[in-house]
């Protein structure tokens, strides 16, 4: 379980995160909308331990991230916005890299296995990085996070730039992780998306968590319409579950 | 994990292409160094072995003469080029070649290259060392200086990060990787220096391999430490900029600033006497006595004193020996015993002088090595001066042997021009011969430079495992 307690994030004078209390559980699918610096990236990078909170907790699995960050890393994947492999490897070569850090370095057949499953073109797969489009690079920190068979899920803008149909394969394999029981926090600015794979959507503004909502509970136009008028919106207004 | 990181960092850089290029240049010019520098330092050592040799020839043929008259005729001494210092040309142009021994006189060792060179000689030549102490340095920051700044901006870092490798792991991983590519482009010198070390060099130096592995692990030594600072640098610079610049300050402090400035220090804090200076002292010395209350006049009646007392005489006439022989021979060891005071209180400033720059290795491992590399490649200070004993051991030894025939054979009533020796008296004379100082005495000596080498790379080893766990993963 992913779990952000009271979680706040100051730099100086300036608050990206204020009173976040968040929960995953194992099979949700919680996506976290917003405008750019609502605080979607500030509280991806506290559950990962990039930056320690100000105050607050933040736990995996009841492992406290501050006090454990390392411990926490066998439960976690993580796919960020921009994900900039090395470019003087190849699509097998950073995917044998990264999940051999994981603790698992797949074996060479074991490693296209994944890459195809992601969707990696066959010719794709020893090409060099530096070769490669945004959207297959994304598709390589997929399958990179898939090879890790981690509990939670931690994705940060994981469609950003990804065309409709590399966007639709990535929307069918979170749904796969979900089925096993994988929890994903996703921070994304795409409501359609957010919609259709979240289980639980959460809309930041300024730094607080506005509304959180179970996705069944309200329509794509509903969710826009909220969406819009939270950005218009106090940003000091109460929470609503 | 660390070995999964240190082969993704020796292949990235394997396969960037400026580093191909950049490496490829360095390698070309290490090798090109090496082989002008061995064919260089052969027929140097050619020309010298064949001086030598025609010395002695010169001496043997020298014809009939007077012991004494020899003593003035005189031979060289060669100093012998030492085999590594086509690596590590030194100090081997500024201190001279040859000297010339004769009775009465310590001369210096003369006719050093920079006198028959032009100003560019001061620039330095384009040695393997220059190209390792200075130039591999380089390479590294170039191979290191964006190595943790490329990452924090790429938002690999995070990845890696995230994949639960820790930063210790990381920095390990990308010293040890770096070090291999180091290690692959400083090979092929050593390869190749160790193939031209051939008869000639185990000839003129039987501890030749030891010393020159001895050399090859000091470099590697001083590689990794050069990595780990760079690795470290780069670890918490702000961004590639910041991390470039301030490497390539560290770089010019360490390997061009700090080197002069070391030695004007301790060229000022302990000054040398000026040859002129250390000449008349001598002279003074000998005509009025070490102390200065014992005049030449008043040592010879002493000693004149002493023979006559030991040969129960009463004149030097009624002498069985020659007095000249016995009271040339004093007036030599006298002149020695000057000779040895004076050169020892010169040769104790030097070496404190090289004490400063050995010190001053603490400080910067540039001058640990240089010092390290210019000891083992035989072409520092102390090889001059162990050069410059041997010789003069030589001709006291020589001119002691002429005295003493003459003390001995030239027996009073036979005019000078009447006593002569030949042949056989000069071949009793062996060649000059020199054996250059072991491996142990050389590392006994430079225990300083070893020390600080080790430091540095204790200490820096101890810093990674301190500060790897705040770097900036962001």
């Amino acid at each position: 379980m992913l779990e952000a307690q009271n979680l706040t994030k100051q730099y100086g004078d300036f608050t990206a995160l204020e009173g976040l209390n968040l929960q995953v559980n194992p099979g949700d699918i919680y996506c976290l909308l917003g405008a750019n610096g609502a605080g979607k990236t500030t509280t991806i990078n506290l559950f990962m331990g990039f930056i320690a909170p100000t105050s607050g907790q933040v736990k995996v699995n009841g492992i406290a991230v501050t006090t454990a960050s390392d411990a926490t890393k066998k439960h976690l994947a993580y796919i960020p916005e921009n994900l900039n492999l090395y470019g003087n490897l190849t699509g097998l070569e950073n995917l044998q890299f990264f999940a051999g850090l994981g603790g698992d370095k797949p074996g060479k057949a074991k490693s296209q296995d994944l890459l195809r499953s992601v969707g990696l073109a066959e010719n794709a797969i020893t090409k060099r990085v530096s070769q490669y489009s945004k959207g297959m690079r994304q598709k390589v920190g997929i399958a990179i996070a898939k090879a890790k068979k981690a509990d939670h899920l931690l994705l940060d803008e994981p469609t950003s730039g990804l065309d409709p149909q590399a966007s639709n394969e990535f929307a069918q394999l979170l749904q796969d992780m979900r089925e096993k029981e994988v929890g994903i926090l996703m921070a994304t600015h795409d409501l359609f998306r957010a919609k259709e794979s979240g289980t639980h959507i959460g809309i930041m503004k300024a730094g607080k968590l506005v509304h959180s909502l179970e996705s069944d509970d309200i329509t794509l136009m509903e969710l826009e319409q909220l969406y819009l008028e939270t950005m218009k919106a106090d940003p000091h207004a109460a929470v609503s579950h | 994990m660390l070995r999964l990181v240190i082969k993704k960092e020796f292949m990235t850089a394997l396969r960037d292409v400026r580093l191909q290029v950049s490496g490829a240049i360095l390698i070309v010019l290490m090798l090109t160094a090496v082989l002008v520098g061995k064919q260089g330092q052969k027929q140097i050592q050619t020309e010298r072995e064949k001086a030598q040799s025609a010395m002695y020839d010169t001496w043997l043929n020298q014809g009939e003469k007077h012991p004494h008259s020899a003593a003035h005729y005189g031979m060289f001494a060669f100093k012998p080029k030492p085999v590594l210092s086509f690596l590590d040309v030194g100090l081997d142009n500024y201190t001279g070649v040859s000297v010339f021994l004769e009775a009465h006189r310590q001369n210096e060792v003369l006719f050093s290259a920079a006198q028959d060179s032009n100003g560019m000689t001061r620039f330095g030549e384009m040695t393997a060392a220059l190209i390792l102490q200075v130039l591999l340095p380089l390479l590294i920051i170039f191979l290191t200086f964006n190595i943790f700044s490329r990452e924090r901006e790429e938002g690999t870092l995070r990845l890696i990060h995230a994949q639960g490798l820790s930063m210790r792991q990381l920095l390990l991983g990308k010293v040890w990787g770096t070090y291999a590519m180091v290690l692959l482009i400083f090979l092929p010198l050593v390869l190749l220096a160790y193939l031209l070390l051939d008869e000639q060099s185990a000839q003129l130096d039987s501890h030749v391999t030891g010393k020159f592995l001895t050399l090859a692990a000091s470099y590697a030594l001083y590689f990794l430490v050069f990595v780990l600072l760079c690795v470290l640098i780069s670890a918490f610079a702000k961004n590639s900029g910041v991390s470039l610049l301030s490497l390539l300050g560290l770089w010019i402090v360490a390997c061009i600033v700090l080197p002069k400035a070391t030695s004007n220090l301790a060229d000022k804090v302990y000054p040398t006497p000026s040859q002129f200076e250390f000449r008349s002292t001598i002279e003074e010395k000998v005509e009025n006595g070490i102390d200065g209350h014992n005049p030449y006049d008043a040592r010879l009646a002493s000693l004149r004193e002493a023979t006559l007392d030991q040969y129960g005489v009463g004149t030097i006439e009624e002498l069985p020996v020659n007095w000249s022989g016995i009271a040339m021979q004093a007036g030599e060891e006298y002149t020695d015993q000057v000779y040895d005071h004076e050169f020892s209180k010169v040769e104790q400033i030097f070496h404190q002088q090289n004490r400063v720059s050995e010190w001053a290795g603490f400080l910067n491992p540039y001058l640990a090595v240089r010092n390290l590399s210019m000891a083992l490649a035989g072409t520092d200070f102390r090889h001059h001066v162990a050069f410059a004993r041997a010789a003069e051991d030589y001709r006291r030894a020589f001119v002691k042997k002429m005295n003493k025939d003459m003390e001995v054979n030239h027996t009073p009533g036979i005019a000078f021009g009447d006593y002569n020796v030949g042949e056989e008296m000069w071949s009793s004379i062996a060649p000059f011969a020199y054996e250059l100082p072991r491996t142990a005495t050389i590392l006994g000596q430079e225990w300083r430079s070893l020390a600080a080498l080790s430091l540095w790379l204790v200490a820096l080893f101890l810093g990674s495992f301190v500060l790897a766990p705040k770097i900036p993963k962001l």
